[in-house]
C-alpha cells in the first residue's frame, strides 16, 4: 500500500516544483508509473479476503479493482484536462493538477481504509476537492448551484451515517472492518434499529446515486470540466457502491425485509433515467443520466446480498467506471471544438472524424453492454441474482436492458451519423492527446475480457 | 479509405480554415462613414489571433507547428516530448509491462488448477467406467467406530 500512497503523496512536490514547461509532462509520466506499479496489487498473497501489512489500510480482492481503477485514472484526468487548463497561469494550473492528487490520495486511503471512520473521513474529504473543482473550473454559472447541490446532498445523506457509527462503537466497542466482520448478529427489533438501519445506507444511496435522491449527478456531471466528470463517473459513484458492500456485512438480519423498497426504486430509477436519456439535448447530461441507470442496477445487485450479486456489482462497476469516463471524455471533445455541449450541434462527425468515430462505436457498444465486454458480463449477473429474488424483477430489468440499447445506439447516431451540417466543417482535427486518452480508456476494457477473475471479487 | 481521408483532411481544414478565416476578421470600417462619430470597431482593434478562453486561436496550433500533438501550443520540442513520454508510461509500461505481469500472476485459489483436475478426473472416470462421484466420500470400511458399549 505505501509504494504507491508515498508516490502519490510525492506528486504533491513534483507538481509545485516542476518547472512550467515540463509540468504537464512529468506530472504525467508520474502519475503512469503510479498507475503502473498499482498494478502489483493484483496479486493476491492470500486466500483471505483483506492482506493488510499493518492495521490501518488493506488490500484484497473486492477493493484492489477499484483502487488499480482510481491510480489508473489519475493520468488520464491530467491528459485530459490538459488543452482546457494550459492557458492559465501557470499556479493555477499547479492548484488544479494538486487537486486532482489530492483526491486520488483521498480515494486510495477510503477504498484501503478497514476501520470506518476513516473511510468516513475520507469518503467526507473526496467531496472538498471535488467541489472546489466544479464551481472553479466548470464552464457556465449553474456550476454554483451544482456545487451546492452536490454537497448538501451527499451530506445531508452522511451526517445519519456519523451518527449511525458512533451508535455502533458504543454497542460494539469497536468500528474495524477487520473486526466486525465477526461479531455476532445485532439484534435489530425495534423502530430505532430501523432507522439506524437506514442511517447506515442512505449516505452510500446518494452517492450511488439512487433513483430517488439522484438530483445532484446530473448537475454535477454536467457543470463540472473534464477531469472533474471523470473523477465523479468513474471513482466517487464507487465509493458508494463499495461503502455499502462494507456496511451490509454488519446490517444483515434486517436487511431482508427492509431493502426491498431500495431494491424497487433502484429498478425503477434504471427504467426512469433511461427514459430521461433518450429525451436529452445536452450530450453531458445523456451521459450522467446513463450512469444513474447503470448504478441502479448496481445498488440492486448490492441490496440483494447474494454472493453472484456482489460479483456482478464489482464488474459493472469497474467496466462503467472505464466506459463513462471515456464518453465524457469523448463529449469533452466535441465541447472544446463547437463550445457547446447540444447534442443537434455535433452531429455526423464520423465523416470527418474517422478514428474518432471508432472510439465513438465502441465506447457506445461497451455502453450498451455488447457481449463479451465486462459491462454484459455485470449486468448479466445482477439480473440473474434479481430474477432468483423475485421472477418479476425480469420485467424491469429486462426492459431497462432494452432502453440502455436504445440511448446508446441514440447517442452514437446523433453525434456520428447523418449530413454533417456546414458549421462543423471547419473544426480542428482531433490531436494524438486525445487519441492516446481514448485508447488508455478501452484497451482496459477489452484486455479484462480476458481475465474477468481480476474483478470478481471474494466471491467467486 | 479512413486512412486517406485522415491525411488528406489536415490539408483539407488548413485551405477551409485560411479561406474562412479572411472572413472571420472584423472589419474595420473607413473612416469617411457618413455618420463621422466613432465607430465601436475603431476604438477595439481586434487582432487576427484572439484568443478565447481555451486558447483556441483563431488561428489554429496546426498552422505554426503541422506536427502538433494536442500536449503543448506553443513549444513543439516540449509537445513532442510530452507525446513520446505519455506514451510510452501508458502504453509499453503500463498495458503491456503491467498486462505481461497480470497474465503471469499465480493460479490464485488454485481455481484453474481445480478446473483442469476436475476434467481430468473426468476422463479417468469415464475410460475405467466408474461413476463421476459416489455418495461416500470416504471409503466406509477404512472408518473405526469406538462401539456403542464402552465409554
Amino acid at each position: 500500500m505505501l509504494k504507491v500512497l508515498i508516490p502519490t503523496i510525492m506528486l504533491f512536490p513534483t507538481i509545485w516544483l516542476t518547472s512550467p514547461k515540463w509540468l504537464w509532462t512529468t506530472t504525467t509520466a508520474h502519475s503512469l508509473l503510479i498507475a503502473s506499479i498499482s498494478l502489483t496489487w493484483l496479486k493476491w498473497t492470500s486466500e483471505t479476503g483483506w492482506t493488510s501489512s499493518n492495521m490501518y489500510l488493506a488490500k484484497g480482492p473486492l477493493l484492489t479493482p477499484l483502487l488499480v481503477l482510481t491510480c489508473w485514472l489519475l493520468p488520464l484526468m491530467i491528459l485530459a484536462s490538459q488543452n482546457h487548463i494550459n492557458p492559465e497561469p501557470i499556479s493555477r494550473e499547479r492548484l488544479y493538477i494538486t487537486l486532482l492528487a489530492l483526491l486520488q490520495t483521498f480515494l486510495i486511503m477510503a477504498f484501503g481504509a478497514t476501520e470506518i471512520i476513516m473511510f468516513y473521513i475520507m469518503f467526507e474529504a473526496t467531496l472538498i476537492p471535488t467541489l472546489i473543482i466544479i464551481t472553479r473550473w466548470g464552464n457556465q454559472t449553474e456550476r454554483l448551484n451544482a456545487g451546492t447541490y452536490f454537497l448538501f446532498y451527499t451530506l445531508a445523506g452522511s451526517l445519519p451515517l456519523l451518527v449511525a457509527l458512533l451508535l455502533l462503537q458504543q454497542s460494539t466497542g469497536t468500528l474495524s472492518m477487520l473486526v466486525l466482520q465477526y461479531s455476532q448478529p445485532l439484534q435489530l427489533n425495534s423502530w430505532g434499529h430501523m432507522f439506524w438501519w437506514a442511517g447506515c445506507l442512505i449516505a452510500f444511496l446518494v452517492k450511488m446515486p439512487l433513483y430517488g435522491v439522484h438530483l445532484w449527478l446530473p448537475k454535477a456531471h454536467v457543470e463540472a470540466p473534464v477531469a472533474g466528470s471523470m473523477v465523479l463517473a468513474a471513482v466517487l459513484l464507487k465509493l458508494g457502491g463499495y461503502g455499502m458492500m462494507r456496511m451490509m456485512v454488519m446490517l444483515d438480519p434486517l436487511s431482508k425485509e427492509l431493502a426491498y423498497p431500495f431494491i424497487i426504486l433502484a429498478l425503477w430509477g434504471i427504467i426512469m433515467t433511461g427514459s430521461i436519456c433518450l429525451r436529452q439535448t445536452d450530450l453531458k447530461s445523456l451521459i450522467a443520466y446513463s450512469s444513474v441507470s447503470h448504478m441502479g442496477l448496481v445498488a440492486g445487485g448490492i441490496l440483494i446480498q447474494t454472493p453472484w450479486g456482489f460479483s456482478g456489482a464489482i464488474i459493472l462497476m469497474i467496466a462503467h467506471g472505464l466506459v463513462s469516463s471515456a464518453l465524457f471524455c469523448l463529449a469533452n471533445t466535441a465541447y472544446e471544438r463547437t463550445h457547446s455541449r447540444t447534442m443537434i450541434l455535433a452531429r455526423g462527425l464520423q465523416v470527418i472524424f474517422p478514428l474518432t468515430a471508432v472510439w465513438w462505436f465502441i465506447a457506445n457498444l461497451a455502453n450498451l453492454a455488447l457481449p463479451p465486454l465486462p459491462n454484459l458480463m455485470g449486468e448479466l449477473m445482477i439480473i440473474t441474482t434479481l430474477f432468483n429474488w423475485s421472477p418479476w424483477t425480469i420485467l424491469l430489468t429486462g426492459l431497462g436492458t432494452l432502453i440502455t440499447a436504445g440511448y446508446s445506439l441514440y447517442m452514437f447516431l446523433m453525434s456520428q451519423r447523418g449530413p454533417t451540417p456546414n458549421h462543423i466543417m471547419g473544426l480542428q482535427p482531433f490531436h494524438t492527446r486525445e487519441h492516446l486518452l481514448m485508447t488508455l480508456h478501452l484497451i482496459p476494457v477489452i484486455l479484462l475480457v480476458t481475465k474477468p477473475e481480476l474483478m470478481w471479487g471474494w466471491c467467486y | 479509405m479512413a486512412s486517406r481521408l485522415s491525411r488528406i483532411w489536415p490539408t483539407l481544414y488548413r485551405a477551409r480554415l485560411s479561406s474562412a478565416l479572411g472572413s472571420r476578421c472584423v472589419s474595420q470600417t473607413p473612416k469617411s462613414s457618413a455618420s463621422g462619430a466613432a465607430v465601436a470597431s475603431d476604438l477595439q482593434p481586434v487582432s487576427p489571433a484572439a484568443h478565447d478562453s481555451h486558447a483556441h486561436a483563431e488561428v489554429s496550433p496546426f498552422e505554426k507547428n503541422p506536427d502538433f500533438h494536442g500536449f503543448h501550443h506553443h513549444d513543439s520540442f516540449v509537445d513532442e516530448w510530452n507525446m513520446r513520454l505519455a506514451f510510452f508510461f501508458g502504453i509499453s509500461v503500463a498495458i503491456v509491462v503491467g498486462g505481461t505481469f497480470i497474465h503471469y500472476l499465480p493460479d490464485h485459489g488454485m481455481r484453474q488448477w481445480a478446473r483442469r483436475e476436475a476434467e481430468r478426473l473426468i476422463k479417468q472416470r469415464e475410460a475405467e467406467g466408474l461413476p463421476l462421484m459416489t455418495d461416500n466420500y470416504y471409503d466406509p470400511s477404512t472408518i473405526v467406530l469406538p462401539s456403542s458399549g464402552e465409554e
